[in-house]
């Protein structure tokens, strides 16, 4: 896909967008998303002035380089406090529902 | 409990604890005079009387607040383990963790969970023995310039209840503004500390990316979001900041260079002379409201008089700023927002068949639209064939703009800018329209993609709201924007205004 290109935004493209992000749109969401991104998307075309084709990215936001630690055992969180969260939990165990197999 | 109290301190009669500073309070705490127990129910009956028009709170953590005061009161009865955020009450934006009570992101997947463990910053000031009286309203996950976007519920600004307190930060900066805390921690993604406290009339500091540690703070941008203090006076937030700074061990990104006492830099009265100011030319273009821009300058006249030289400078690639912001906030915020699934905490939709389902409906009861929208447009520039033309592209430009920060600190020591292009605007005026908000951030969001610090002082009113100047350095350099906020203070008294709702 060149850079060029303006992405053409259309409800087919926002359901492949949302499955992927796992949100279950509306109908009217769907519709709605499309004219908010196809503008938006049109508005960032502006970088496409610039030549960045020498410019490294700036992945690095923080000044320190690897940080590790030693490996040694430090008290972690108690289980009942982790599961008080859960929606549903049964013994040392967080609940869900099975995971559906696509035939 | 009336909050209103006649007493003395040091010759000034003040007849509402709420007007004190944090040193002053303090004072009035050591002195004994009033107890922190009786402070914290002041500030509780405030909050109860106005907070329902200001609607600056989510959870008001009443009894965990007396608790705490008390236990500062056998602090100030022994003697031991004072310290100057002793007894001091605060509020904390409800993204930061806090071990019991409700953090909620002001988002529905989030309304009833409870963390089982405090940030970090939430833990030095209990050390400290300063108060939490509870959690204030965001843009749902920080995600907005005016926090309408909240699942729950508008903060209004204390100024002009028509009127947005600016966000994401809004309710922090609303209940500081409208003497509901003395000081707030807010948090700064793209401006979320600066705006509002600059909309709400009140000092608030964007921290270098990495000086105060974001364990514990629910992540928006993990490249951006830093947490940082909002209060009535930069002394204050010096006060604030020297308590919260610090490496922390769980946080890698946390900066490993020591604290200084920020508050003591400010004790020796200085000029400005020899400090050179950069004024970005692109910052000061069409679109600025023209008392903005007024106001703007004549503060910078006022800290040429402190002794500081000014000179214009450029910053070239500031009108790519918002895009390359937004792209890389759009792709870190999907990724970050991915948690929300229903499984181990939050909000869980359970009515379907499978785990799918519950994925699918608990994000989609869950997060509100915007939300909904950032997530989309992240999960678009992040996928296969797009990667390139927009993340990669953003992360390029990103360079670009933090080289223009760098020329500009070589001739400069600090640039001052306005915070928005005008005062808060009207609830509902840029709702309908995404882009219109996010072209609001337009002086804010730079900042952020070089990681350097900012503070915001006010400035000046316009039409009964308040007018904020952004002074920005380089990394680390706190030391240097509190001295020049400071000794603005020191000279003016645009701080000290307060909205019509104060008195009340």
């Amino acid at each position: 896909m060149s850079q060029k290109e303006e992405i053409q935004v259309d409800e087919k493209l926002v359901r492949e967008i949302a499955s992927l992000a796992r949100l279950d749109l509306t109908e009217e969401e769907t519709a709605t998303f499309v004219p908010q991104f196809q503008d938006i998307l049109k508005y960032f075309s502006i970088l496409n002035e610039l030549d960045t084709e020498n410019v490294p990215p700036a992945y690095l936001s923080s000044a320190n380089k690897s940080v590790t630690r030693e490996d040694e055992i430090e008290e972690s969180v108690p289980t009942e406090e982790f599961l008080a969260n859960a929606p549903q939990a049964k013994d040392d165990y967080v609940v869900i529902p099975r995971v559906h197999i696509e035939q | 409990m009336s909050s209103s109290r006649a007493f003395t301190l040091n010759n000034r009669s003040a007849m509402d604890l709420h007007e004190l500073s944090i040193q002053d309070t303090h004072e009035l705490l050591a002195s004994r005079e009033v107890s922190a127990e009786e402070l914290t129910r002041a500030y509780l009956e405030r909050i109860r009387r106005l907070d329902p028009q200001i609607k600056s709170y989510v959870t008001i953590s009443e009894e965990l607040a007396l608790g705490q005061a008390r236990e500062a009161d056998k602090r100030f009865k022994t003697g031991e383990g004072l310290t100057p955020l002793t007894g001091i009450p605060y509020s904390a934006k409800d993204s930061i963790s806090t071990r019991g009570v409700n953090t909620t992101c002001s988002s529905k997947i989030l309304e009833n969970y409870k963390p089982f463990y405090d940030s970090t910053a939430i833990k030095k000031l209990k050390s400290t023995g300063a108060v939490l009286l509870g959690k204030t309203n965001m843009d749902e996950f920080g995600m907005g310039s005016s926090t309408e976007n909240s699942g729950f519920f508008t903060t209004h600004n204390p100024w002009n209840f028509d009127h947005v307190p600016g966000g994401s930060s809004g309710g922090s900066a609303a209940a500081v503004a409208a003497g509901l805390a003395p000081f707030t921690l807010g948090e700064d993604t793209g401006g979320s500390v600066r705006m509002p406290a600059s909309f709400c009339g009140v000092t608030g500091l964007k921290t270098t990316y990495g000086r105060v540690s974001r364990y514990g703070l629910i992540p928006l941008v993990s490249s951006f979001d830093t947490i940082g203090p909002m209060a009535r006076s930069v002394y204050d937030v010096a006060l604030v900041l020297e308590a919260i700074a610090g490496h922390d061990p769980r946080d890698s990104t946390s900066r490993m260079e020591s604290v200084p006492r920020y508050s003591e830099g400010l004790k020796k009265p200085e000029n400005l002379r020899g400090l050179r100011i950069g004024m970005p030319k692109e910052y000061f273009v069409e679109g600025l409201d023209a008392e903005v821009e007024t106001s703007l300058r004549t503060a910078i006249r006022q800290i040429e008089g402190l002794g500081a030289e000014v000179a214009e400078v450029s910053l070239p690639h500031t009108q790519y700023a918002i895009p390359v912001y937004y792209l890389i906030l759009f792709a870190e915020a999907s990724s970050n927002l991915a948690k929300y699934d229903g499984v181990r905490f939050g909000l869980s939709e359970r009515g379907g068949d499978s785990l799918m389902d519950v994925y699918l409906k608990t994000r989609e009861t869950g997060f509100g639209p915007e939300t909904k929208r950032r997530i989309m447009l992240g999960t678009f520039a992040l996928s296969a064939g797009y990667y390139d033309a927009y993340y990669l592209k953003a992360q390029k430009v990103r360079t670009l703009i933090r080289q223009d920060f760098q020329s500009a600190f070589q001739t400069c020591d600090a640039l001052i800018t306005p915070v928005a292009p005008t005062t808060a605007f009207r609830i509902g005026e840029k709702i309908s329209n995404p882009l219109d908000m996010y072209l609001s951030d337009v002086h804010v969001v730079a900042v952020n993609l070089a990681g350097i610090p900012a503070l915001t002082v006010p400035c000046g009113i316009s039409n009964g709201l308040p007018i904020g100047m952004q002074i920005i350095g380089p990394h680390l350099s706190e030391e240097m924007l509190l001295r020049i906020g400071h000794m603005y203070q020191s000279q003016t008294d645009w701080h000290t205004k307060h909205p019509p709702c104060w008195n009340d």
